[in-house]
């Protein structure tokens, strides 16, 4: 187990320096902030004087350790556009937000799709099974800025059962974790009920019913617990793709996560605020995978050996 | 799985459902209804709560915390006092004179406005460090602030500008007035994060990203300005405009802005639309005719051909495009910036015949190619529609526009350094309430935002800011607009306005013009 999170941990200091500077130059091809940040009545030398206090008019490889050897101090920067406000305390105070969104839409999505696979397994060819074949596909297929707006319609404008946006209450969540975990939620029932069918159809299981071991035991015992792996293995990348790619869902129900915010700092080419997202998202990537190779590992006692 | 099971887990199922339908049903609920003001804007932009720390879009939230020197009256748009009670302007337009309203209380108890909070702001909003749009011109403009006693604030000009009180010093712009007091207590960094001012409200709480909640201050009842109706206004930013229109439906948002298309929907909802009058002026613009700038001045622009220009004007029937695109609410321009100087200012009229008249006396009776690049902003969503409907009317003169979609930031960042040479765009004005600043901005090569000048042009420009009498300065400002027009400066489209739909909590709401929203002055309905 040492070993592993060892290993980890120097591997995720290397592909954060490679994304740092991966951001680094990305972010410079979109364009000059400082264009963005004049007034309607500027002139070339202010927009002159903005870009050397900004300290554009370095050399890109002098902007970059700069940059580099303050974010090893913990200073990414401060934003362009907000002031003087750190860009690390603006990225800080949006994360809560996003994670706790995907937190709950995580939570519905693996609940849901679990059941939903599990079910569709054991009922194959049953109107279950195609009932859940057929969320499988509408959620992969139907756009998350459709079904946002359309849910809001039914469930806040016509119902009023719950609020049309915002943050705050545990109502504000349902809306927005249904958008963001439909798309996941049918991955997950797939994976499960494909995966749940080739256990279902192993000799261990037959072992297991010849034993005389009841259906529930067999089912979710047994069969359940090999069918997880899989799921465990992208749960990992769900969550952290729940975080990071939910800007669409964030601007329809006005959620304040960290999507939106580097949407908008993309826009107004604020390089210490995407460079900031990018390097937090990357290493909520790393600590996602991290805690699932773990999980694999409790759940798995194969693993454990293999080290 | 055996049957009982089954069975065991559909009531279950069952029974969690219902539960959850319970639950879930509609009570008196947190989100709706509040007692309070619940304004939904698309953006708070930087966010930032000190009127040099970004843009003037944070003017929906800052401006029932700061207040300013002079205001716009609603309906006649004169120029009334402020927290300048009075003001006189030297002859030469370089000596103004404030005389500040005595007793006008900071809220936190930093005490009364006086003079040094006045010099104090306008320093800040011109150090190097402001993202105030209005910054660049205004430290140029501005030579020396005097303070010879506590209510007298005197500000030497580098140059004349008769237009300072409504202009730059006005509720328009962003010299909202801080209290130097807090600055210096605090220190700049925590001072910046709590706004200070004179207003009615002060803040109550922040949720980045989110909300922004004002609240009354505790000493209002004697505020100078407003008696305000409501306790608590709570901005919410709200970036989708199909959103805002839900909240508008379920009580969730009392003022919001809408687009055009969304009018009849709210209409129908049993909600009432008020719409801030000529506050942005759609426009498609002409690149490459700085003709006094090598790097942004394209002669072999078709384009670039008077003729050619009004040509692209009588080619566009922009009544039907605002009836059309947006719902009647704007009137067809003949500039772009609501002037009164430029009311007599005749727009082209649609008239295709002409057109292409004039595009054969310039050589071009077998039409061009143009590209035509366009954008959303706010205001602005239409723009992309309004691209496609001028596309169109020019196919029909033989003119073969291709529409680019782009984002506005990348096409800022062409149009300041020079290099859109090559095509037209569109864009949404330059709503100034002073019409001389926005003159400036648009057509004086020195703005890196100019599109279109001439040497005779800055010549007019430069002959009008030196004029002193009144009388003469309003012909020649006229004449300015005419000028414009006649040389088909840009395609004028309309002066447009900004629905926003209203809440039945809302009894009277009067937006004044861009950019002064008056959010304290909302009144409760009966």
């Amino acid at each position: 187990m040492l070993k592993i999170i060892v290993t980890r941990v120097g591997e995720a200091l290397v592909a954060l320096l490679l994304m740092s500077l991966v951001i680094f130059l990305l972010s410079r091809l979109t364009g000059d902030p400082v264009a963005l940040l004049l007034g309607d009545g500027a002139t070339e030398a202010d927009k002159a004087k903005l870009t050397q206090d900004l300290g554009l008019d370095q050399p890109l490889p002098i902007q970059y350790l700069t940059f580099l050897g303050d974010a090893l101090t913990g200073d990414f920067g401060t934003s362009v556009t907000a002031g003087s406000q750190p860009a690390l305390q603006l990225v800080l105070a949006r994360l809560p937000a996003s994670l706790s969104l995907a937190a709950v839409a995580l939570v519905f999505t693996v609940t849901i799709g679990i059941l939903f696979g599990v079910l569709a397994a054991i009922r194959r060819n049953s109107a279950v099974d195609i009932a859940a074949r057929l969320i499988a596909l509408v959620g992969q297929s139907v756009p998350s800025f459709w079904l946002g707006i359309v849910l809001m319609y039914i469930f806040a404008v016509q119902l009023g059962w719950l609020p049309t946006s915002g943050y705050g209450q545990w109502q504000h969540y349902v809306l927005p974790a249904a958008t963001l975990g439909l798309f996941t939620l049918a991955a997950i029932t797939r994976l499960v009920r494909s995966s749940m069918l080739e256990a279902l159809g192993s000799e261990y299981i037959k072992l297991a019913r010849i034993k005389g071991l009841s259906e529930a035991v067999v089912i979710w015992k047994h069969a359940l617990a090999n069918s997880l792996i899989p799921v465990i293995t992208f749960m990992g990348t769900f969550f952290a793709v729940m975080i990071t790619g939910a800007v669409i869902v964030e601007t329809v129900f006005s959620w304040p996560g960290i999507g939106r915010l580097a949407y908008e700092s993309i826009l107004s080419r604020d390089f210490p605020v995407v460079q900031t997202v990018v390097l937090v998202i990357t290493s909520l990537f790393i600590l996602a995978n991290l805690a699932v190779d773990l999980l694999y590992v409790l759940v798995d006692p194969r693993m454990r050996s293999r080290g | 799985m055996t049957k009982p099971v089954l069975g065991t887990l559909r009531r279950t199922a069952l029974g969690l459902l219902c539960g959850v339908a319970i639950s879930l049903a509609p009570t008196a609920t947190a989100w709706a209804q509040s007692d309070d003001l619940i304004v939904a804007v698309s953006t708070f932009s930087e966010e930032t709560m000190t009127p040099w720390g970004g843009s003037g879009q944070r003017k929906t939230y800052l401006d029932v915390v700061y207040e300013y020197l002079t205001y716009v009256e609603p309906g006649t748009l004169k120029t009334v006092p402020g927290l300048a009670e009075s003001w006189e302007v030297s002859e030469d337009g370089q000596r103004w004179t404030f005389n500040l309203r005595k007793g006008v209380q900071f809220s936190g108890g930093y005490g009364e406005l006086t003079s040094a909070d006045v010099a104090y702001s306008i320093e800040r909003l011109i150090r190097d460090d402001s993202r105030a749009g209005p910054a660049s011109p205004m430290r140029r403009l501005i030579g020396s602030v005097e303070t010879p006693d506590d209510y007298t604030v005197v500000v030497n000009l580098n140059f004349p500008d008769f237009e300072l009180a409504q202009g730059y010093f006005g509720a328009t712009q962003q010299l909202g007035i801080v209290s130097k007091k807090h600055f210096d207590t605090l220190g700049e960094a925590e001072a910046e994060a709590t706004p200070i001012g004179t207003g009615a409200y002060e803040l109550a709480s922040i949720t980045p990203g989110s909300e922004i909640v004002m609240k009354l201050r505790d000493d209002v009842e004697n505020h100078w300005r407003v008696t305000p109706d409501f306790q608590n206004i709570v901005f919410k930013v709200v970036p989708e405009e199909s959103t805002r229109v839900a909240m508008l439906r379920t009580g969730e948002a009392d003022i919001a802005p809408i687009g055009f298309d969304s009018i009849p929907t709210v209409r129908d909802a049993g909600l009432s639309i008020v719409s801030a009058e000529a506050t942005w002026s759609p426009v498609v613009r002409f690149g490459g005719l700085i003709e006094t700038s090598d790097n942004r001045y394209n002669p072999d622009a078709p384009w670039a051909i008077k003729e050619v220009r009004q040509a692209l004007n009588y080619a566009v029937d922009k009544q039907t495009i605002i009836d059309e695109l947006f719902q009647g609410e704007g009137t067809v321009a003949s500039s772009d910036t609501p002037v009164p100087a430029w009311s007599t200012v005749e727009p082209y009229p649609y008239d295709p015949d002409r057109a292409r008249e004039l595009l054969a006396e310039a050589g071009f009776e077998n039409g061009f190619d143009i590209t035509i690049r366009t954008f959303t902003t706010a205001p602005g969503a239409e723009l992309p529609l309004m691209a496609e409907a001028v596309a169109l009317y020019w196919q029909d003169i033989g003119v073969n526009a291709s529409i680019e979609p782009v984002d506005w930031p990348s096409l800022r960042s062409e149009w300041t350094e020079g290099r859109a040479n090559n095509y037209v765009w569109t864009h949404r004005g330059f709503p100034f309430a002073s019409a001389a600043n926005g003159m400036e901005a648009g057509y004086l090569a020195a703005s890196v935002f100019a599109s279109f000048s001439t040497a005779e042009l800055e010549a007019m420009i430069q002959d009008f800011s030196t004029e002193v009498d009144p009388a003469s300065r309003e012909a020649k400002f006229t004449e300015i607009g005419q000028y414009l027009r006649d040389e088909a400066a840009a395609v004028f489209i309309a002066l447009a306005n900004e629905p926003y739909g209203i809440s039945d909590k809302v009894g009277e709401w009067k937006i004044t013009t861009a950019y002064v929203w008056n959010f304290d002055q909302v009144t409760r309905a009966e």
